[in-house]
């Protein structure tokens, strides 16, 4: 163990309803990028991302899922591990937030994890920059309620496009992983290197 | 645009299908060239033809093997590989199906446009018309007008106060209905991400129709509706047909091979049984790949998932799919698929006897060496997509072997396929590993 280089690595689950921006969010988060020209992501993908929380070095793998109900069953295989949820809605669409207790219930019961009380989730409304907020369909108190009611999970507003709270929002859900995982003082995931020191594993995305 | 070229160098197929220019870089580059003497051109398309129509469909696939398609002809030829018309039927027999097919189409869409306004308005729906127990949602966001052509935003919005479930409309009971209803803000989230780095998709009217087109499809096969990846599959025949209702017929068909693909339940989903046939050829092929796949949790394949949903439209560059997509057909192409695409719509079934074609078997070329093997025999052939993704499997294979430790690395690997990927290879390595699996099971037998 101790002669292994220790890592950490925290599995983040993006869900949510199709269209909300689940992409746009990984991709401004890692690439810095926005784009109005994103596809409907298809089963799953990832892209990783490293960060140093309070001096240490930590490697997000953000997954990313199709939006669409009827992908739910391959849940399972993608969940598998995961250390938290990020659950994303666009705030203009009224069905997107209705869908949250579905996947936040969904996941628990496809991700199995051993304490599914305190799992680690984060709430983002995203999409606030459209029309300056004239469309919005759902308050800021009404997204935050249901957070309460869900065990105090924390609530970002978000803009992908105008990049507001996009670095917030995943540091926020890395740090309440980290916590979580020592909390229940379970070992950390190692990863075991191969030679070379830049372990840079920045997965390819469509773009 | 067009740019003409001859000699053996060879012209990206992919000229012909303009990227945007702010989108270049985001899009794989095309692999595949037009080349002189093997790509099937407009001329010896043409001259496939007998006087009064007749297609020697034998030639056409041969050279189709050769070098795919020319995009100017692409269109025309793909009504026949995808079983539109019979290749032995007469142009003026081919007229009379392709009107009674548009009036069919319009009739459908008429359907449609009567429980929505929306179908074949130019507009495209991204929020919900309907809950799910069938009350009518007030203002639905519409995103996109083709009709005001002078908006080039796309946020354009015919309401602020959407969302809100309108009381006074009375409440749809028709189960169908709903089901279809729900799907339409779906189908609109899809096309306004669908091949948008495209200038095809610049002109809203095109967007509108592959709307238009999905709407209609998702009510007339019911089972399937409408799932994320169709829209991927129709684009393709909406840039490649004029007509809209031509366009249709032709995704109807390709749904036809794939739609299976789409059915899911609670527990499953419909792509499972290629990943089983994946799975049993690798293990055939491959058996160390397959074990280390294995031992890594991959065994159920769910990382070629989207391979098969929308059939390498991700891994490729537009025209380079079509080029693998022309190859499939033909490597497959069954002479009677277009009487078993006729089989339960009966209309224009009498037209031609079914006898006229039998005994003139114009094999694709995978056709052959399955009726060599005998391999037909069990459980009919495996797709040869099927046989595509192993090639990229074979591709990547040292790789897989030597760095995977986890399904995470085995998702990576694999997607840096993204855009690397030769349509070509991928081709020539499935007919060759289709081969071999022939010959490997035919060893097997006692």
């Amino acid at each position: 163990m101790a002669s292994s280089r220790r890592r950490t690595l925290l599995k983040v689950i993006v869900l949510g309803d199709s269209g909300v921006g689940k992409t746009s969010l990984m991709n401004q988060y890692v690439n810095k990028k926005f784009s109005q020209q994103y596809k409907a992501t298809i089963g799953a993908d990832f892209v990783t991302k490293e960060v140093l929380i309070e001096d240490r070095l930590v490697t997000l793998q953000i997954w990313d899922t199709a939006g669409q109900e009827r992908f739910q069953s391959l849940g399972v295989a993608f969940y598998r591990g995961a250390d938290c949820c990020m659950l994303v809605y666009d705030v203009n669409a009224k069905r997107s937030f209705n869908a949250l207790s579905t996947w936040h219930d969904e996941f628990l019961t496809q991700a199995s994890p051993s304490d599914p009380k305190h799992f680690p989730f984060i709430l983002l409304g995203n999409k606030i920059d459209i029309d300056a907020g004239n469309k919005r369909a759902i308050p800021e108190k009404k997204a935050k309620e249901w957070c309460v009611s869900k065990g105090n999970i924390p609530y970002l507003e978000t803009s992908a496009k105008d990049d507001y709270n996009v670095d917030s929002a995943f540091l926020c859900i890395a740090k309440l992983a980290l916590e979580h995982e020592h909390d229940q003082d379970i070992y950390f995931k190692t990863i075991t290197e191969p030679a070379t020191d830049t372990a840079e594993h920045t997965s390819g995305c469509a773009c | 645009m067009i740019k003409w070229s001859i000699g053996s160098s060879g012209t990206p197929a992919d000229s012909y299908y303009e990227v945007r220019s702010d989108c270049t870089d985001d899009v794989p580059k095309s692999k595949f060239k037009i080349k002189a003497g093997k790509t099937l051109s407009v001329r010896k398309w043409q001259a496939a033809f007998s006087t009064d129509g007749c297609l020697d469909i034998a030639s056409v696939l041969s050279r189709i093997q050769k070098g795919g398609v020319h995009p100017t002809v692409r269109g025309e030829v793909w009504e026949f590989l995808l079983g539109c018309f019979d290749p032995r039927s007469t142009f003026d027999e081919r007229e009379e199906i392709r009107q009674i097919r548009r009036l069919q189409y319009a009739r459908w869409k008429e359907d449609c446009r009567e429980m929505d306004s929306h179908v074949g308005s130019g507009k495209v729906i991204t929020a919900p018309l309907i809950t799910e127990d069938g009350r009518p949602i007030k203002d639905p966001l519409v995103l996109l007008e083709a009709t005001s052509s002078q908006n080039t935003s796309d946020s354009a919005s015919t309401s602020s106060k959407n969302g809100n479930v309108d009381d006074s409309a009375t409440r749809i009971t028709d189960k169908h209905i709903i089901d279809w209803k729900l799907t339409l803000h779906q189908i609109g989230l899809d096309v306004l991400r669908t091949d948008r780095t495209m200038v095809f998709y610049e002109n809203k009217e095109n967007l509108s129709k592959l709307w238009d087109i999905l709407a209609v499809y998702a009510w007339i096969d019911k089972d399937v509706g409408y799932c994320q990846g169709m829209s991927d599959l129709c684009s393709p025949m909406i840039v490649l047909l004029k007509d809209e209702a031509d366009a249709f017929w032709c995704f109807e068909k390709l749904m036809r091979r794939l739609r299976g693909n789409f059915k899911c339940t609670d527990q499953s989903v419909g792509v499972a049984n290629q990943l089983q046939y994946l799975a049993s050829i690798i293990q055939v092929l491959d058996p160390k790949l397959h074990d280390h796949l294995e031992t890594l949790g991959g065994g159920d394949y769910l990382f070629a998932f989207r391979m098969f949903m929308v059939l390498f439209r991700r891994e490729v560059s537009f025209g380079d799919s079509l080029y693998l997509w022309e190859m499939m057909w033909a490597l497959e192409y069954d002479p009677d698929i277009f009487f078993a695409a006729c089989e339960d719509a009966s209309a224009h079934k009498s037209k031609i006897s079914r006898s006229k074609l039998r005994g003139v078997r114009h094999f694709g070329k995978r056709d052959k060496e399955n009726a060599k093997n005998g391999a037909e025999d069990t459980e009919g052939p495996v797709p040869i997509s099927v046989f595509m993704v192993a090639s990229v499997l074979k591709e990547k294979r040292e790789k897989l072997l030597l760095e995977a430790r986890g399904l995470d690395d085995l998702i990576r690997i694999l997607n840096d396929v993204n855009g690397n990927l030769d349509a070509k290879k991928a081709c020539a390595g499935a007919l060759k590993l289709h081969k071999k699996y022939l010959r490997k099971v035919q060893a097997k037998k006692p």
